[in-house]
C-alpha cells in the first residue's frame, strides 16, 4: 500500500502545478492580447468625440480625444492592467495583496473570480447559474449512455460476429464519426422544422419562453412535457460523444473476459451460462467501464459549447463562448479556472475508483 | 449532349485519380525509396498485415474511395475553376487555371493569374468575364447588344463634345478643361466602339477560343447570372447542382474545396503531431528515468489545457492562417496521445534481446532508436491515424462552425454548417448537404481506422461455447 499512497500523494502534488501553469498561459494570452477594454474604452470615447464634434471632428486628426493619462491609468486600475503580468497574475490567483481592495488579498484563493466587465456581475455567481442545466444535460447524458451502452456491449459481445454484431458495429461507428453538434442540427432539420413534415419538437432553447410562469400555475404535466421534448435532440448529440467508444469497450472487455481461465472453470464446475456471464464475467468486465466515471465529472459539468450553441442552451458552454465574443475576459478566466479544477478532479476520481474497485491495480 | 461529355469527363478525372492514387504514388515512393537506399521489400510480417487489411472490403474500398479523391482534389484548380485552363484571343494564348493551380503547388511562386477585360475583347475594367467569353466565342451576335449600346453612348459624347467650340485663349479655365473633357469622354467611347467592333470580327473570325474547366466556378465566384437572387435552391435545370449559399457562391464549388482543405489539414496535422510524439515517445521508452518522469509530468500539465477552447482564444486575438491553425493544433494536442504507446512499446522492445545485443555492440543510440526499434514499434502510430484523423477533421470544423477558424472567405464545411444553422428554417439544404458529406467522409475514414486496427493488431477471442 506503501506505493500506491506515495502515488497519490505524487499526484494531488501535481495538482497546483498543473493548474497554475494552465491559468498562468490562459492568464498572459489575454493581457497581451490586443482589444482589451482599455482599448475598447478608448475606442468608444473616440467615437463619441467624432460624433458629437460634428464637423469640428473634421479639423482635428483624433489626436485630442485621447483619454488624459490620468484617465488612462484610473481605468488601468479599474481592470486591474496596471501591473506587470506576474504581479497580475499573483493578485487574480489571491496570494498578493490587491489595492483596489485596499490592500487586501483578494482571489480566486478567497472565491472571487472577479466582476464581469459586460455586466458587472461577480463572475462566479454567473458561473454558478449555470451549473444546473449543464449538470441536467450531462448527468441526464450519462446515465443515458450506461443504460444504453451496457446491455448493447453486453449483447454484441455474447453474439460476436453475428450479423447483429455487424450492423449494430456499423451504426455505432456512424454514431462516432459524426461529430455531436452536427447531429444536432441535421436531427433539428428533421424533427424541428417543417421541411420533411415531422416537426415534432421544437427548435432548440432550453425551455418554452412561459415555461417559469406556467409552472408556478401549476401546469406540472404541460412543464414536464415541454422539457422533455427541449431535451431530447441536444441529449441525443450529448451521449453521442460516448457512445461508441462506451459500447466498443463493454464489447471487448467482456469478450476478454469470456476467454479467461476463471470462466472456463465456472464453466467446467457446471454452472449455467447465464450465471457465468452475468455473475462472473460482466463484473470483472465493468472495471474498465468504472474509470470513466471520473472524466464523466468534467463532462457533467463543463458542457459543450458547440452543442450548447447549436440548440441555444444558456450552459456554461454558451456562456464561455459569449465571453470569448464579448471579450468579458474575468468571465473567461473564471470558467476555465472551474474547468481545469473539474477536470483535474476528475482525474483523481478516475485513479481512486480504478484502485477501489479493482484490487490487482497497482500504481507506483 | 454537353451533361454526357461532362459525365465521360468526370469519369475520366476520377479514373486517373484512381490510377495515380494506386499505382502512380505507391510507385514513386518505391523508386525514392530505392534510391535513398532503403530497401523496400515489405517484411513478411507487413505484407501479412496488408493482405489482411485489403481482405477487409469495406475498409479497403473506403480507403480507396477517400485518398483518390483527395489525390483527385490536390488538381482541383483545374477542374473546378472559374479560370479556363487554355484561353485564345487574337493570337495571344494564356492558362489561367495551370497557372492557379500552380501558384497553390509551389507556394514559394505566384505568377499573375489576373487577365484584364479590355486585353480580351471585352469593355470594362476587372478580370475577365469568362462566362460571357465563352458564350460569345459560341455566338458572336451576342456581341450585337453591347455594340448597339456603346454606338449610341459613342453618338452621344460626339454629339455633346461637337456642340463646343474649341476655345480661344481668351476663355475661361472651367471651359477649356469641360472642352478637355469631352473630348477625353469622345475619344473613349469611340475607342470602345472600336475595340468591340474588332472583338466580335476576331470572334466571328474564330479566333478566339476557350477550353473551360470541367465546373467553371471559383469558391470566391458569385453566381449573379441566376434569375433569383441568393440563395439559391439545388436544381440541375439551372446548374446549380447543390444551390448556393446566402451570399451567392456554389455550394458544390464550397463543398470540393472544403474537403481538400479538411483532409489536407488534418493529415499534416497528424503526420507532424505524430513525428514529434513518435520522437518524444522513444526517447522516453529508451532512456527511462528522469527524462521519463520529467516529460511524463510535463506532459500531463500540457494534456490538461482545453485545447479547443485555447485555440478558440489565441483566434479571437489574432485570424489564424492556415499554417497557424495546424502549428496550434500540432502543438497543443496531436502529438500528446500517441507518445503513450510509442513509449511502452519502446519499454518491451528495449528488453529484448536483439536491442541489448546492439547496445552490447556498441551502436549509437540515435542508431538504435531510429533503425532497430522504431520498425518494430509503428504498429500503433499506423492503427491510431485514422481516428487521429477524424479528430482533426471534427476540430477544424468546430472551429469554423464557431467562426475561430481559417479566415473568413476560405472554403471550409464548417462555415457552411454555420450558414445552415441560420437558415434551417427554409433553406434545408444548406444543412443536408455539409452534413451529408461530413458524415461520409468521417464514417469512411473510421471505416478505414477499424480495418487497419484489426489488420495490424487483431483480437482474437477465443470462447468456451
Amino acid at each position: 500500500m506503501h506505493g500506491m499512497t506515495s502515488y497519490f500523494i505524487r499526484r494531488l502534488l501535481l495538482v497546483p502545478l498543473t493548474f497554475a501553469c494552465i491559468t498562468f498561459l490562459v492568464y498572459s494570452v489575454i493581457r497581451l492580447a490586443p482589444g482589451g477594454p482599455i482599448e475598447q474604452a478608448q475606442h468608444q470615447i473616440r467615437q463619441a468625440a467624432m460624433s458629437e464634434g460634428g464637423g469640428g471632428a473634421a479639423l482635428g486628426t483624433g489626436q485630442e480625444f485621447e483619454l488624459p493619462q490620468e484617465a488612462m491609468d484610473q481605468l488601468k486600475r479599474y481592470y486591474k492592467l496596471d501591473k506587470p503580468i506576474y504581479l497580475g497574475y499573483l493578485i487574480w490567483l489571491g496570494v498578493w495583496p490587491d489595492e483596489t481592495k485596499n490592500g487586501a488579498f483578494s482571489g480566486i484563493a478567497q472565491g472571487d473570480f472577479g466582476t464581469s466587465y459586460r455586466y458587472s456581475d461577480p463572475v462566479l455567481d454567473t458561473i454558478i447559474s449555470k451549473f444546473p442545466i449543464s449538470i441536467y444535460f450531462g448527468l441526464i447524458g450519462y446515465i443515458a449512455t450506461w443504460v444504453v451502452c451496457i446491455p448493447l456491449g453486453v449483447k454484441k459481445a455474447l453474439e460476436h460476429r453475428s450479423a447483429f454484431d455487424t450492423v449494430s458495429s456499423l451504426a455505432v461507428f456512424l454514431g462516432y464519426s459524426i461529430p455531436g453538434f452536427v447531429a444536432a442540427l441535421a436531427l433539428m432539420l428533421i424533427f424541428a422544422t417543417d421541411n420533411f413534415g415531422m416537426q415534432i419538437l421544437p427548435l432548440g432553447d432550453f425551455r418554452s419562453e412561459g415555461w417559469d410562469e406556467m409552472w408556478a400555475q401549476g401546469e406540472i404535466w404541460w412543464c414536464v412535457k415541454d422539457q422533455v421534448s427541449h431535451t431530447i435532440i441536444p441529449l441525443i448529440a450529448y451521449m453521442l460523444a460516448g457512445f461508441a467508444t462506451m459500447t466498443i469497450l463493454m464489447k471487448n472487455s467482456l469478450l476478454d473476459n469470456l476467454g479467461a481461465d476463471y470462466v472456463r472453470t465456472a464453466f467446467a464446475k457446471g454452472l449455467s451460462e447465464k450465471r457465468v456471464v452475468f455473475m462472473h464475467a460482466l463484473r470483472n468486465s465493468l472495471i474498465p467501464i468504472c474509470v470513466g466515471v471520473g472524466h464523466a465529472i468534467g463532462l457533467l459539468f463543463a458542457g459543450s459549447f458547440l452543442i450548447e450553441k447549436t440548440c441555444n442552451i444558456p450552459g456554461m458552454g454558451l456562456l464561455g463562448f459569449n465571453s470569448l465574443v464579448e471579450r468579458d475576459y474575468p468571465v473567461l478566466m473564471g470558467i476555465l479556472t472551474i474547468g481545469v479544477i473539474i477536470r483535474l478532479t476528475g482525474n483523481i476520481i478516475s485513479d481512486i475508483v480504478l484502485a477501489l474497485v479493482d484490487p490487482r491495480v497497482r500504481f507506483g | 449532349m454537353t451533361f454526357v461529355w461532362k459525365t465521360l469527363y468526370l469519369a475520366l478525372v476520377l479514373a486517373g485519380g484512381y490510377q495515380l492514387t494506386t499505382r502512380g504514388i505507391p510507385w514513386l515512393y518505391t523508386c525514392l525509396g530505392r534510391r535513398l537506399g532503403f530497401s523496400m521489400k515489405m517484411t513478411p510480417i507487413t505484407e501479412k498485415r496488408v493482405l489482411r487489411f485489403k481482405s477487409i472490403r469495406r475498409g479497403h474500398w473506403s480507403f480507396v474511395a477517400i485518398s483518390s479523391l483527395f489525390v483527385t482534389s490536390l488538381f482541383l484548380e483545374l477542374i473546378v475553376n472559374e479560370r479556363p485552363l487554355v484561353i485564345r484571343f487574337d493570337g495571344r494564348t494564356e492558362f489561367p487555371a495551370l497557372r492557379d493551380w500552380t501558384n497553390k503547388v509551389l507556394f514559394f511562386v505566384d505568377f499573375p493569374v489576373f487577365l484584364p477585360k479590355n486585353e480580351f475583347g471585352q469593355s470594362g475594367g476587372g478580370e475577365v468575364d469568362y462566362g460571357f467569353f465563352r458564350r460569345s466565342c459560341d455566338d458572336p451576335s451576342l456581341l450585337d447588344e453591347r455594340i448597339t449600346d456603346a454606338q449610341e453612348k459613342a453618338a452621344k459624347a460626339r454629339a455633346r463634345f461637337e456642340k463646343l467650340d474649341p476655345p480661344g485663349t481668351d476663355d475661361s479655365e472651367f471651359a477649356k478643361s469641360r472642352y478637355e473633357q469631352r473630348k477625353i469622354t469622345h475619344e473613349k467611347r469611340t475607342q470602345q466602339l472600336v475595340d468591340l467592333q474588332h472583338s466580335q470580327e476576331v470572334f466571328e473570325a474564330g479566333e478566339a477560343g476557350i477550353v473551360p474547366t470541367l465546373y467553371p466556378y471559383s469558391p470566391n465566384s458569385l453566381r449573379h447570372s441566376l434569375d433569383k437572387p441568393p440563395p439559391n435552391k439545388p436544381s440541375l435545370g439551372e446548374g446549380i447542382p447543390l444551390g448556393t449559399t446566402v451570399a451567392g457562391r456554389d455550394v458544390l464549388v464550397l463543398l470540393v474545396y472544403g474537403f481538400r482543405i479538411s483532409l489536407a489539414f488534418a493529415l499534416i496535422v497528424a503526420v507532424c503531431g505524430y513525428a514529434v510524439g513518435v520522437i518524444t515517445g522513444g526517447i522516453q521508452g529508451y532512456y527511462g528515468g528522469w527524462v521519463d518522469i520529467g516529460t511524463q509530468r510535463f506532459q500531463e500539465i500540457w494534456g490538461s489545457i482545453p485545447f479547443l477552447f485555447t485555440i478558440m482564444i489565441i483566434a479571437s486575438l489574432v485570424t489564424p492562417s492556415f499554417a497557424v491553425l495546424a502549428f496550434l493544433m500540432i502543438v497543443l494536442r496531436s502529438w500528446l496521445g500517441i507518445t503513450f504507446y510509442v513509449r511502452g512499446e519502446f519499454y518491451r522492445e528495449k528488453a529484448k534481446d536483439y536491442v541489448q545485443a546492439a547496445i552490447g555492440s556498441g551502436v549509437s543510440d540515435w542508431k538504435i532508436i531510429t533503425k532497430h526499434i522504431l520498425p518494430n514499434s509503428l504498429v500503433p502510430v499506423v492503427t491510431f491515424a485514422p481516428f487521429g484523423i477524424v479528430a482533426y477533421i471534427g476540430a477544424l470544423v468546430s472551429l469554423d462552425y464557431l467562426g475561430f477558424g481559417l479566415p473568413p472567405g476560405t472554403p471550409s464545411w464548417g462555415a457552411l454548417l454555420r450558414q445552415g444553422l441560420e437558415n434551417v428554417r427554409f433553406y434545408p439544404y444548406l444543412v443536408f448537404i455539409p452534413v451529408a458529406a461530413l458524415a461520409s467522409t468521417l464514417y469512411g475514414v473510421v471505416m478505414v481506422g477499424e480495418a487497419v486496427r484489426e489488420a495490424f493488431d487483431p483480437k482474437v477471442f477465443s470462447r468456451l461455447r
